[in-house]
């Protein structure tokens, strides 16, 4: 039995820069790993950008970007820029 | 402290006191070392030559006279810096390109703000230091300079990057500018939202400028060993950042440098980056000896950023009874002479305390001949806070609304989509709103000439990597390190937490900040997040460390470890008889680490998410001086959801703090330029941050509703406060003269010119 997909949603800024303007994407994965693995697999070089340059909110809960967050079918991710204070 | 304890909870017994704090007795008698207390045998002391002009090119630099000047034993120019390559990396929000980095340590091709650094010598006293200055040859062509934001976006201004096109445009202009970057973010339909609305508020406002005003100027040690090694005891608000950009500016790998953190005199974001660190370095490394380098307030001022200064619009629609149907905001920063301004965080902040359903934030980012703007506490967002909450007191008194009422009619809830993405999952904004209307003294009567104004504000706060060793010490005391510069008491906070977790007391646990090479890698004191991140860094290292003493005790007891376990400071297990308990305390533990294993300690590294964000809530009351245009502040009440003060005093501390440093942004603090580009008051007598007596008594009021992703729900607390700080004292004299104020600071001047446009001019 197929599981829901996760929908991963990217700021208009990223998705310009890297996935050619397209902002959401439907991924099936266990873990933010998964996400991230087909992410760069649609678009080549993708991972490395998410993995350095952004924060990942999981249904709301702001995370850092780590391979072993669980992902819920179903959830939503919102890649946004990592976030630095003074 | 209102008790917000959940039933069932686990009273706490330390977390939520006022012990005083680890650093306290050397700061108030003298002995705590800041950056300029170290010195080596051997010393040279550095200083830097800084260009007198705003924009100019460089033709050549002649040092040969300095470095034959006798007791100078080093000059260094850009050149002995490696090149960066030209490339944006690291986090979108705050990119940083190397190739900028190293011009903002040393100037090569051009200098692009008075004060730029280019050149520095070492030297055996400060006086021939300084006379070797003087004997640097620089030939400059002067340019054409430009100081204003919105003069730098003309098509005619003059450039600071003859190449710089404007990134997040597209088509890609074909013609470089002054603007940076263009963001944007948006939800749902504004022009559907404003065609619904009953009423539209619309203004412009312009803030400039600021400084984060540390007491303590940048300052550092460095040693280069001839075998590349090199040590470097510095101020910072991270020395493992510090490390890093050091490092990599310097043409060195991470491993061979060793970053020791000194005490540090205020930092509030300008201590995230080095300025003197790299230059201190290489005078070493070209030297042979230690190089130590302080500079004076006037270098502070002129050449280590300050906050951006902004011209923002932001509209608002509303229906008649008070709910906000669309926002639309643009918000334009001065980065300074280098990219990157903190405006994508004002984007983001500006309108994420209300529930709007079309909303669009739109961002530019400008360079001009100033020194490039650095992070200021919650780094964008009281800015743009400025502009929106400046426009929700006008679209509350346009209904006649209250404007505490008409922000919680709006205020976002868990599940409301903020312009970025994400939905709110945390609960405080309304409770903090709702402390601050139930606070006495929002209902007290004013008087002629005085305005109450108020705000709230949102910062993201901040988790990610951090590290932490609890150590047993052999007479049961304990020792926590972590990596964290320690900018507000989170020594305390630390010590606080690890005696919680172990149930012993405050007294009994010791505190420190670990250099690089002694503990794993801390993020930077930044984003509100050293007491959430490295706190549950400290706590995991505890629950460690009590199974190690549950281990141990098992052994002294010839029993299982399953049947102890760890109560009030001490392993437990049934006794013989009915109802009897045997303990033993940490202290007898410790006696028998030898023989039951050896020392007791544990390190966790933590890459800490489920943050929580800051949110405050303000208001405060002002009189106007209708014959001079000064402006008194009378009265502040500042309420923030804190998630759990782990010690109150230094959180009361922080909300006081950031209020203090958000009234001088209103009303006093500002740059100046000359015509010519130059700075006209580098010092704390013409540059005028609040002093005591400019200050009220800032009520501080802890709303807690607990994070529950932090052991005791611990959320950030260092920013959020500044936030809605400015907004408040200009919607206060907005109502105290009625009229509104769109331009800050709001000095006499200004302030008369609002009264009587003849008056002030």
């Amino acid at each position: 039995m197929s599981e829901a997909p996760a929908r991963v949603v990217f700021t208009s800024d990223f998705s310009d820069r890297y996935t050619g303007g397209v902002k959401e994407f439907e991924i099936e994965a266990k873990n933010l790993r998964g996400v991230i693995k087909a992410l760069d697999e649609l678009c080549p070089g993708l991972g490395e950008h998410l993995e350095e340059e952004t924060t990942v909110a999981i249904d709301g809960e702001v995370q850092d970007v780590g391979y072993y967050q669980a992902i819920r079918p179903g959830c939503e991710i919102f890649f946004i820029p990592k976030i630095e204070g003074g | 402290m209102p008790d917000t304890i959940t039933p069932g909870e686990k009273k706490l017994r330390v977390v939520g006191t006022r012990p005083v704090r680890p650093d306290g007795v050397p700061k108030v008698t003298g002995l705590a070392r800041f950056g300029a207390d170290y010195s080596l045998p051997g010393m040279l002391w550095g200083k830097i030559l800084r260009s007198p002009h705003a924009h100019a090119r460089i033709r050549s630099i002649d040092t040969s006279q300095a470095l034959a000047l006798p007791g100078v034993k080093a000059v260094m120019t850009a050149a002995d810096l490696p090149e960066q390559k030209f490339e944006y990396v690291g986090p979108e929000r705050t990119a940083a390109n190397f190739w900028h980095m190293t011009r903002g340590i040393m100037a090569r091709e051009k200098v692009l703000f008075e004060g730029h650094a280019v050149a520095a010598v070492a030297a055996i006293s400060k006086m021939v230091a300084d006379e070797a200055l003087r004997l640097i040859k620089v030939d400059y062509e002067v340019l054409p300079h430009v100081i204003d934001v919105e003069q730098a976006m003309q098509p005619d201004a003059p450039l600071l990057f003859e190449d710089m096109i404007t990134r997040g445009v597209e088509p890609a202009p074909d013609k470089p500018s002054n603007i940076s970057k263009r963001i944007e973010f948006k939800i749902g339909d504004i022009e559907a939202g404003f065609a619904a609305a009953d009423k539209i508020v619309e203004n412009t406002y312009r803030t400039k400028p600021v400084h984060q005003g540390y007491i303590e100027p940048q300052a550092c040690l460095a040693r280069f060993d001839a075998d590349g090694q090199a040590e470097l005891w510095a101020s910072s608000q991270g020395h493992f950042v510090i490390r890093a950009l050091t490092s990599r500016l310097v043409g060195m790998e991470v491993g061979n440098l060793r970053v020791y953190p000194a005490e540090i005199g205020g930092g509030f974001g300008g201590k995230n980056v080095p300025y003197v660190e790299p230059v201190a370095l290489v005078l070493s490394r070209k030297s042979g000896h230690p190089v130590k380098i302080v500079l004076s307030r006037d270098e502070v001022f002129r050449a280590c950023g300050p906050a951006a200064g902004s011209v923002m619009t932001v509209k608002i629609g509303i229906t008649k009874d008070g709910k906000i149907v669309a926002a639309d905001g643009v918000f334009t920063f001065q980065a300074g002479a280098f990219p990157t301004s903190p405006v994508m965080n004002a984007c983001m902040c500006g309108f994420t305390p209300y529930d709007i359903a079309n909303v669009r934030s739109v961002g530019y980012d400008v360079v001009s001949n100033r020194p490039k703007t650095a992070a200021y506490r919650a780094p964008g967002s009281p800015i743009s806070a400025y502009a929106v909450e400046s426009t929700m007191d006008m679209a509350a008194a346009s209904i006649g609304m209250d404007p505490l009422q008409f922000r919680l009619k709006n205020v976002a809830k868990p599940g409301t989509q903020t312009v970025w993405g994400p939905k709110h999952t945390h609960e405080g904004f309304a409770e903090t709103i709702r402390a601050l209307m139930q606070n006495p003294a929002y209902s007290t009567p004013l008087g002629k000439n005085q305005g109450r104004g108020v705000a709230v504000g949102y910062w993201f706060n901040n988790g990610g990597e951090s590290s932490a060793n609890v150590h047993v010490n052999e007479d049961g005391t304990v020792l926590v390190a972590t990596g964290s510069s320690d900018l507000s008491g989170t020594r305390a906070s630390m010590a606080l937490m690890a005696a919680e977790t172990l149930g012993i007391d405050y007294d009994k646990v010791r505190a420190i900040v670990a250099d690089t090479g002694s503990i794993g890698f801390c993020g930077i004191s930044a984003g509100s997040r050293t007491t959430f991140a490295t706190g549950i860094a400290v706590v995991q290292a505890c629950r460690k460390v009590i199974d190690e003493l549950r281990a141990r005790a098992a052994m002294i007891w010839d029993a299982k470890v399953e049947d102890v376990v760890w109560e009030d400071g001490c392993a437990k297990r049934a006794g013989k008889g009915p109802g009897e308990v045997e303990t033993l305390p940490i202290k007898a533990i410790a006696a028998k680490r030898t023989v039951t294993g050896g020392p007791i300690s544990a390190e966790v590294s933590v890459n800490a998410g489920g943050v929580a964000p800051g949110f405050a809530a303000e208001f405060c009351d002002v009189e106007v001086d209708p014959e001079t245009g000064a402006v008194k502040v009378l009265r502040f009440v500042a309420a923030q959801d804190v998630g759990r003060a782990i010690h109150p005093a230094l959180v009361e501390g922080q909300i006081q703090g950031g209020v203090a440093q958000g009234i001088g942004w209103a009303l006093n603090e500002e740059y100046i330029y000359d015509d010519a580009g130059r700075l006209a008051n580098p010092g704390f007598l013409d540059y005028r941050i609040p002093v005591a007596s400019d200050l009220p008594k800032i009520e501080a009021v802890l709303v807690e509703v607990p994070n529950p992703n932090h052991p005791f729900g611990a959320k950030g607390v260092g920013e959020a406060n500044i936030v809605p700080s400015l907004a408040a004292v200009s919607n206060a004299v907005s109502r105290a003269i009625g009229r509104r104020m769109t331009e800050l600071p709001m000095s006499p001047p200004k302030v008369l010119r609002a009264l009587d446009p003849q008056r002030g001019s």
